[in-house]
Order: structure tokens, then C-alpha cells, then sequence
């Protein structure tokens, strides 16, 4: 009996210390698995020496591709067809990115809790309820609809998926081994959930939650006044002035009244956070030393790694392209080739409304619209939870569109700006084709074949800088936009009324537009889209203008521009808003009234060259200090218990400091005293050195804005030790070159066109995703220095102008 | 004699199968050949710590250790060396155990055969 004990527990032993070590406890890895050098992370560990020839056989491409690295691991793809080229797009974008381009999409799809367990529930949730699924299903049924996209999109996963099944345990991306799931088949939805999940990043912003709540605390004329329809100071993306040369459709009217209820939800006002913003211009060749146009693109992004982009470039019968491409959807985003050159920043058009929806009763199953009583439909979303039982989650759609909640999450904060019992009306619902576009403008060849590939473009909007070789430039706010009454949107509108649904389109040809400027330059930085005589209404907000001044400024007086001269722009760091403010606000600092620090603070300010430079300390306090201004003049009247607001713009804040120094917001209604403007600069540029010193200690070296900035570029799912080390540079959110903690810069590419065009560019980061490859962030101190690269536009696979360390030749036999 | 045994084993074993399969080998082994409960804790123990570490080594000394840092990183120590110590000596210990186990599970069940 002992012995068959001792026998037993023999057994036992080792059996339970593999079962301990070989599973997920928690966020803990599989031990063991993780670790073993056999199929553990160690195998992700690549050679810093690259294999110079590799030959595959893969049943998918219908004839032979060669496909040449250069000395940055940019793969240069040559087919003899459209198929094979995007094949193998997908095939190599796999091979570097396959656990970000699965990540993402799981992410869109509402389908972390798969992996991470019942913690992503509300997450999960949130993107179901959205419609990002339903939204991506829309947009496959347009993608499939066109012979041309649907050839992209099935040959670009037939790609992905030959890479996927020549995989082992031992060559899957180290996040699969440290999360503990595995790859599954990728599909042309996939394609079209990443596609959504930008419209989700840029296009799901909204105010109407709190601007109903601003409207009904305080009135109409309030609003009007703090939240104008127009800014105090604007440089709009088409110049001002420009006519516009079409006969305009008529503009639905507006419902006599509109709904006024107060939302409250137990969510503390904010500080309006400065959306995500991108710059682009292009230059006419009156102003470059080559007598071409040069052509200029930033976008502002979250920034990860592995990176956002991927460099790559295409050449198959008809396409010759270069330029940066998403993980997980073929073509080229932002590029050029032999003939023009094209990029992109976020157009903020109000694409996403609410309405308030009238149940009949609380099964939800009838809505009030339109004097009757309208049925709604149900979507059922299965939600599979790691360690849990699978959740379905019912969503009812009226007409608009999903309700998102009917209850709110707590504690989950992309919920606060979603008003409970609501509908939503969001443009990345409707079928769309954006793939088209792209494909259109990597192989165009001149300004018509702009104008006619931005036709096919529905969301995200998009401001479509161009460029030609034929020395045309030319820049459109570009997107499908809904044809809305002034305002439409701008509040919570009432669900019952048909007047207050979309009617209509603006025509594309309609969009925002301008070619050949007589100023020579086009550019754009998010900021409104025209001047007040366009007659559509597309937002009553952008971002602020101070970076789209600044380029405007700094191109207008430029002559003889070089690729070098546009570099040297992109990283600019001068404030405008400095420039606009300091001369109002300095003369109001008492300086008898301050300390040492304070004093010493106060002079490095008055003196400062208003570039929001790495070592300037000025460009810290500054910082704080202008906030610290406009938290002292709002948070009073805005903050109120369990009715969330937002506070009136930047913009509308420096024009009250400006033009309305006593007006009746400065008073702190909390105090019995009658504060002045005076007092509020004070108290601010005080508290702001007080700060400081408590975090940093007497002034000098610490408080650098690089220090207090704190720049980096963390891994895509935050995993301690797979992102970047701090980067000591400047920069700020309302200059040119516009990086704040880790949003930036995601892709600088500068074109200058001609009889062969010549690219530069860099993004913070390497093509490889894996943190194991000296591929994964190589690129990262360029990109710090503000250094760009050369990029080999190839003409053949043997070109020898490209610095080529590795070929790969898949063929069919 | 065990030592080598599973030294080889767990090397071919490993390109085809999960790591796990050198607990089964430090078992099948010491159970088997293992003379003493001595060899057969320290040989499957020194034979993985030294099939691991090499096999680590192989593949992160080409790399410049670049991922074994960023692991170290993650894991919040600074030394890539403590990685490969970690997971050489958790695969020595387990291995190890295993063996252990073996010998004395073979003890157990020939005892009970004398018995009977």
C-alpha cells in the first residue's frame, strides 16, 4: 500500500509541475513554454546577419515574384500581375507584422477577451456595440462589389495565410508565446476591420454629449458665444477667397425646436485634449530650386511599436509605388511613383451624431419615429472570454444605427461620452470602398487620376494632399459628407424626427478643393477645412490653427526649396499660440509678488525664442502655466457635479484673454471676491513654478521640456521592456513637429517630383515587429535626430542604386 | 551514462515535440537506468542546464542578445544573463525532479514485485 502511495506520487509530481509551468496563471506566460530555448522565446532571438538569398515555393502566386530587401529590412516587390503583387504583400507584411495585424484586428472585432480573459469584456463590448463588426461587414460587401478591390483583397489574404501555415510553434512571434494564443486564419474582413478601427481613431470623437449638457445649463446665446461655429483665429486649408465653382445643392431644413433634455452621467468635466492631428503641404515648382514640386507628409499618430506603418514598395505591370502601407490592408496609404505623390491628414468632419430614441416599452423591440411606431432590429454579439463563459451581448439597431448603451459601464472611460438610450449615426456604418482609392492613386498619373481615385474615398475623411510631376499641386478635403442643416449634429438631436436624420450627400466633386493656388503652396494641419462662404456645413470645430499658420507662414516666404529646407520645416518647434499670447499675459506677472524660483522662471520665459526646443525650460513652465490659465477661468463654471461639460476651445480662451479681459467667465463664481484676469495669470504662472519644483526640485536640468515631456514610443500592447527608451526631444502638440508623450510623428516623408522622383522618409520604429530583430527600431534615433532616410525607388530588382541585402523569390514549382 | 542519454534525447526529442517531452525522458530515464536517487536528481538536472544553455546561447549570442535584454527588461532586471539562468536552471530543476521521481517510482513498483 506505501509503495503504490510512493509509486502514485512519482507520477503526480512531475506531472503537476508541468501542468504549473506549461500554463497561463493570470497576466503570467506559460513558464516554461515561454522560456524553453527549443520553441520558447529564445527562437524569436533573429541573426543580426541577414541570409542573402532565400527561395520559396508557395502554391498561391500565378507566376514567379522576386522580392529584394534593402539595408533596412524594405521589401521591394516585383510581380507580373496585380495578384501576385498584392499576394505577396500580404505574404511579407505577415512575415514582419503578423502578431500587430492580428492583434489589431481582435482588437477591432471586439475580441480581446479571447485572449486576455474577462478584464476586456467592456472593451470588447463597447467596439461590439459601436459597430465596428457591423460597420466592417458593410464595408466588405463595397470592397467585394469591385472586381479590382476584391482581386487585392483575396490575394492579400491568400498571402498572409501561405505565411501563416509555414509557421511551427517555435517560429510563432514572441507575443503569441508571451499572451498564449495562436494565429488564426486571416480574412478579407480582417482587412476591412482594421480599415474601420482608423475610422475608429479618428473619426469617433464626440462633443454632442456635453454640448447638449453646456446648451441646457446655460443657453443658447452662451453657446453661441463660448462655442462659435467658426474660430476667433483661422487659416483655412483652402485659402480664403477661393471661388467655388459649382451650383450648390439645396440645404435641408432644420426641425423647428430641438430636443433639450439634461444628460448627467457621474463623469468629471475635462480639459478638451488636443485631437489627433497630421500635417501635409505641397509646394508648387515656382518655389523649388529643381523647378518641381516637392511634397510633405506627417501623421500624427498613438504611436507603437512594432510601428504603425510599413514601408514597402509594389511594381507589377502598371504599378511602379512606393511608400508606407497599414498592416493588414494591401495597397500603399501614403507614397508616390514615377508621376505624383500623395498624403494624408484627418479632416475632424462631424461623421458620427446621436439620437435620443423613444422605446415603446422596455423590450426595446418599438421606436418613435415620424409619428408611428417603427420596429427596431436585433444584433446578437457572441463574445467568447478566456476562463469564462461566452457572453452574447444583444444590440438594438433603429434606422440610425445601434443604440450603444442602455446602461452605462462603470469605470470604463471610452463609455463617458456616450449618452445612454441613444442611437448613433456614424459614417464607418455605411458600405464603402476605400481600398479603390488607393489603388487608383498608386497607379495615377496626374491630376484627373486624383480626382477621380478621391471619388471612391468614404471615411476616415481625409485632407488628400497631391502633387505632379506635370508641376500641378493640389489639395481636397476629401470623404462622404453628409448634406446637414447648420449645426446638424452639434447637439443630441430627437430620434423621432425625420428631419433631424442625413439627407443626402454632398457631392464628391463638391468636396473642399483647390489646385494650383496662386500662393504656390498647398497645405493642411487639420484645421477648418474653408473659409465661412462654403455652403456646406461639415463641423463647427477643427483643430486649432497654430500649426497650419506656422507652415503657412514659413512656405509663403520660402524660394529655392530643397528636400532639405522641408525637413528642416517638419521638425519645427516655434509656438504660435506663444507668439499670440505671452505679450498679453506677461506684462500682467507682478514681480515683486515672486520668489526666487518663480523670479528665475519668470525671466527664462521672458526671454524665451518660443520654440518648444528639448532644453527649454521656458517651454515647460509656459506650458503649464497657459492651461493652468484656463483651468482658472473655466473649471468654475463648467465643473459641475454629475453634469458633464467640456470647457470652450483654446481658440475661444485666447480671444477672451485678448479682446475680453473682463468678462463675467473670469470671476471664480466660487469665491466671494471678484477675481480679475490679472489675478487668474498670477495664481496660474505661480502655481506652475510651485509644481515644478515640488516634482523636480529648484530649477535647472529637470525641468527641460524633454524631462518633463517624457517622449517614447511603447510597445502595441504595453509589455514592459518591448518599447522604445525615453527620447530626449522636443516638440509639442501645437507646433509643426507636434510629439508629446508618445503621439507624433508616425511617418516623415518628404518627395520632391521631377523626371525621377527622390523620397525621404522615416517613422519612429523598424519594419520588423519583432522585438527580437535589429529591424525592430532601427530607425528610432533618425527619426529622433530629425534625419531622414533615402528611399530606393527601384526601377528593377537588379537596380543597382538600392542597397540590397536580401532576396526572396517565391515560385510556383 | 544518464547524462548522456538525456542530453541526446531531449536535443532530437525537442526539435519535434514540446519542451515537456524532457520530463518524460528524465523519468523513462532514471527509471530505467538511473542507478542511484543521486544520478538520477543531478544528471537530468546538469544534462538540461547544459542542453539549455546551449541551445539559448546558439541563438541569442548571433543576436547580440538584443531580445534576451528585452526580456530582462520585461521581467525588470537588467541582465540578460539572469533570463538564461532562470530559464536554464527551471528547466534543470524540472528535469531533475523528474528523474528523481523515475528512479524511486521504478523503486516503489520492483519493491512491491518482490513483495508479491
Amino acid at each position: 500500500m506505501m509503495n503504490k502511495i510512493k509509486a502514485l506520487i512519482c507520477i503526480v509530481i512531475p506531472i503537476l509541475l508541468t501542468y504549473a509551468l506549461n500554463t497561463k496563471f493570470g497576466d503570467t506566460p506559460p513558464l516554461l513554454r515561454f522560456l524553453n530555448p527549443f520553441t520558447g522565446f529564445w527562437q524569436n532571438a533573429e541573426n543580426t546577419r541577414v541570409a542573402a538569398n532565400k527561395k520559396l515555393v508557395l502554391k498561391g502566386t500565378l507566376q514567379n515574384v522576386d522580392i529584394a530587401f534593402d539595408d533596412r529590412m524594405i521589401p521591394h516587390i516585383f510581380a507580373q500581375n496585380d495578384h501576385d503583387v498584392y499576394f505577396a504583400q500580404g505574404y511579407v507584411t505577415a512575415m514582419h507584422r503578423l502578431w500587430q495585424m492580428d492583434f489589431q484586428t481582435r482588437f477591432a472585432a471586439g475580441r480581446i477577451s479571447e485572449v486576455v480573459g474577462k478584464k476586456a469584456i467592456e472593451l470588447d463590448k463597447y467596439q461590439r456595440r459601436m459597430g465596428m463588426v457591423y460597420g466592417a461587414e458593410k464595408s466588405l460587401e463595397g470592397m467585394m462589389a469591385d472586381p479590382k478591390s476584391k482581386e487585392m483583397v483575396l490575394a492579400y489574404t491568400a498571402g498572409i495565410n501561405a505565411y501563416i501555415h509555414s509557421l511551427s510553434q517555435a517560429k510563432l512571434p514572441v507575443e503569441y508565446k508571451l499572451l498564449d494564443f495562436r494565429p488564426e486564419d486571416w480574412t478579407p474582413l480582417k482587412c476591412a476591420l482594421l480599415l474601420k478601427q482608423m475610422s475608429a481613431v479618428l473619426a469617433m470623437g464626440s462633443d454632442e454629449f456635453y454640448m447638449t449638457n453646456i446648451r441646457k445649463k446655460f443657453g443658447t446665446e452662451v453657446v453661441k458665444d463660448l462655442f462659435p461655429d467658426y474660430p476667433f483665429k483661422e487659416d483655412p486649408i483652402i485659402p480664403t477667397g477661393t471661388k467655388w465653382d459649382f451650383d450648390p445643392l439645396p440645404i435641408p431644413t432644420p426641425p423647428a425646436d430641438a430636443a433639450e433634455e439634461m444628460l448627467t452621467g457621474n463623469i468629471q468635466t475635462k480639459q478638451k485634449e488636443e485631437g489627433i492631428g497630421s500635417n501635409n503641404w505641397a509646394i508648387s515648382g515656382a518655389k523649388t530650386k529643381s523647378g518641381y514640386p516637392i511634397l510633405a507628409n506627417d501623421p500624427h499618430l498613438d504611436l507603437t511599436l512594432p510601428s504603425i506603418w510599413y514601408q514597402i514598395q509594389l511594381h507589377a505591370p502598371g504599378l511602379n509605388s512606393y511608400g508606407v502601407s497599414l498592416p493588414g490592408a494591401p495597397g500603399i496609404i501614403i507614397g508616390f511613383n514615377q508621376n505624383i505623390a500623395w498624403g494624408v491628414t484627418n479632416v475632424a468632419a462631424d461623421v458620427l451624431d446621436f439620437y435620443q430614441i423613444k422605446f415603446k416599452d422596455n423590450t426595446h423591440k418599438n421606436y418613435w419615429y415620424n409619428n408611428e411606431w417603427k420596429n427596431t432590429t436585433t444584433r446578437l454579439e457572441k463574445i467568447i472570454i478566456r476562463g469564462g463563459k461566452t457572453e452574447i451581448d444583444t444590440v438594438y439597431y433603429t434606422h440610425q444605427g445601434p443604440v450603444v448603451y442602455l446602461q452605462k459601464p462603470e469605470k470604463f472611460s471610452k463609455a463617458q461620452n456616450i449618452p445612454v438610450g441613444n442611437a448613433l449615426r456614424w459614417i464607418a456604418h455605411d458600405k464603402s470602398n476605400e481600398l479603390k482609392t488607393f489603388y487608383l492613386l498608386n497607379r495615377g498619373k496626374n491630376y484627373s487620376d486624383y480626382r477621380k481615385a478621391l471619388t471612391y474615398y468614404t471615411a476616415p475623411a481625409q485632407n488628400f494632399v497631391f502633387a505632379s510631376a506635370d508641376n500641378d499641386i493640389a489639395i481636397t478635403a476629401n470623404g462622404k459628407f453628409p448634406l446637414k442643416w447648420k449645426d446638424q449634429g452639434k447637439f443630441i438631436m430627437d430620434g423621432s424626427d425625420p428631419k433631424n436624420d442625413w439627407q443626402g450627400w454632398i457631392p464628391a466633386s463638391q468636396n473642399p478643393t483647390v489646385k494650383n493656388p496662386p500662393r504656390d503652396f498647398v497645405s493642411s494641419a487639420n484645421q477648418s477645412s474653408t473659409d465661412q462662404t462654403y455652403p456646406y456645413y461639415i463641423n463647427w470645430e477643427f483643430s486649432p490653427y497654430e500649426r497650419a499658420k506656422r507652415i503657412n507662414d514659413r512656405l509663403s516666404v520660402m524660394t529655392n526649396a530643397t528636400a532639405d529646407s522641408i525637413r528642416t520645416m517638419q521638425t519645427d518647434t516655434y509656438s504660435i499660440h506663444a507668439q499670440n499670447i505671452l505679450p498679453a499675459i506677461l506684462p500682467l506677472v507682478d514681480g515683486s509678488k515672486l520668489n526666487a524660483t518663480q523670479k528665475e522662471g519668470f525671466s527664462l520665459v521672458s526671454a524665451w525664442n518660443k520654440h518648444y526646443d528639448a532644453k527649454e525650460v521656458a517651454a515647460t513652465i509656459f506650458d503649464l502655466w497657459t492651461k493652468r490659465i484656463q483651468y482658472n477661468i473655466w473649471e468654475d463654471e463648467f465643473n459641475v457635479d454629475g453634469v458633464p461639460m467640456r470647457y470652450p476651445s483654446r481658440d475661444r480662451t485666447v480671444q477672451l484673454i485678448l479682446t475680453q479681459p473682463d468678462a463675467k467667465w473670469i470671476d471664480n463664481v466660487n469665491t466671494p471676491q471678484k477675481e480679475t484676469l490679472s489675478d487668474l495669470v498670477n495664481e496660474a504662472f505661480k502655481y506652475s513654478c510651485d509644481s515644478l519644483e515640488r516634482k523636480y526640485g529648484p530649477i535647472g536640468e529637470r525641468w527641460q521640456w524633454a524631462n518633463f515631456k517624457h517622449s517614447n514610443v511603447p510597445h502595441l500592447a504595453k509589455i514592459p521592456g518591448f518599447g522604445s527608451k525615453t527620447l530626449m526631444i522636443g516638440g509639442g502638440k501645437m507646433t509643426i513637429d507636434a510629439l508629446s508623450e508618445s503621439n507624433g510623428p508616425s511617418w516623415r516623408m518628404v518627395i520632391e517630383l521631377g523626371k525621377t522622383p527622390k523620397g525621404h522618409g522615416v517613422f519612429p520604429g523598424g519594419q520588423s515587429g519583432n522585438p527580437g530583430s535589429k529591424f525592430y527600431d532601427n530607425m528610432i534615433d533618425t527619426w529622433a535626430n530629425g534625419q531622414l532616410y533615402d528611399l530606393f525607388f527601384m526601377q528593377s530588382v537588379d537596380d543597382p542604386s538600392a542597397k540590397i541585402i536580401s532576396k526572396l523569390k517565391i515560385s510556383k514549382k | 551514462m544518464v547524462f548522456i542519454v538525456i542530453l541526446i534525447a531531449s536535443y532530437l526529442l525537442q526539435m519535434v515535440l514540446p519542451w515537456w517531452i524532457v520530463v518524460v525522458i528524465s523519468f523513462a530515464t532514471c527509471g530505467l537506468i538511473g542507478k542511484t536517487g543521486k544520478i538520477s536528481l543531478w544528471s537530468p538536472f546538469f544534462a538540461i542546464l547544459l542542453l539549455w544553455t546551449g541551445m539559448a546561447l546558439f541563438k541569442s549570442l548571433p543576436n547580440n542578445n538584443i531580445l534576451a535584454l528585452r526580456v530582462a527588461g520585461m521581467l525588470g532586471v537588467n541582465s540578460w544573463i539572469l533570463v538564461l539562468a532562470l530559464s536554464a536552471l527551471l528547466g534543470a530543476f524540472i528535469a531533475g525532479v523528474s528523474g528523481f521521481c523515475g528512479y524511486h517510482f521504478r523503486k516503489a513498483v520492483l519493491t512491491k514485485k518482490t513483495n508479491a
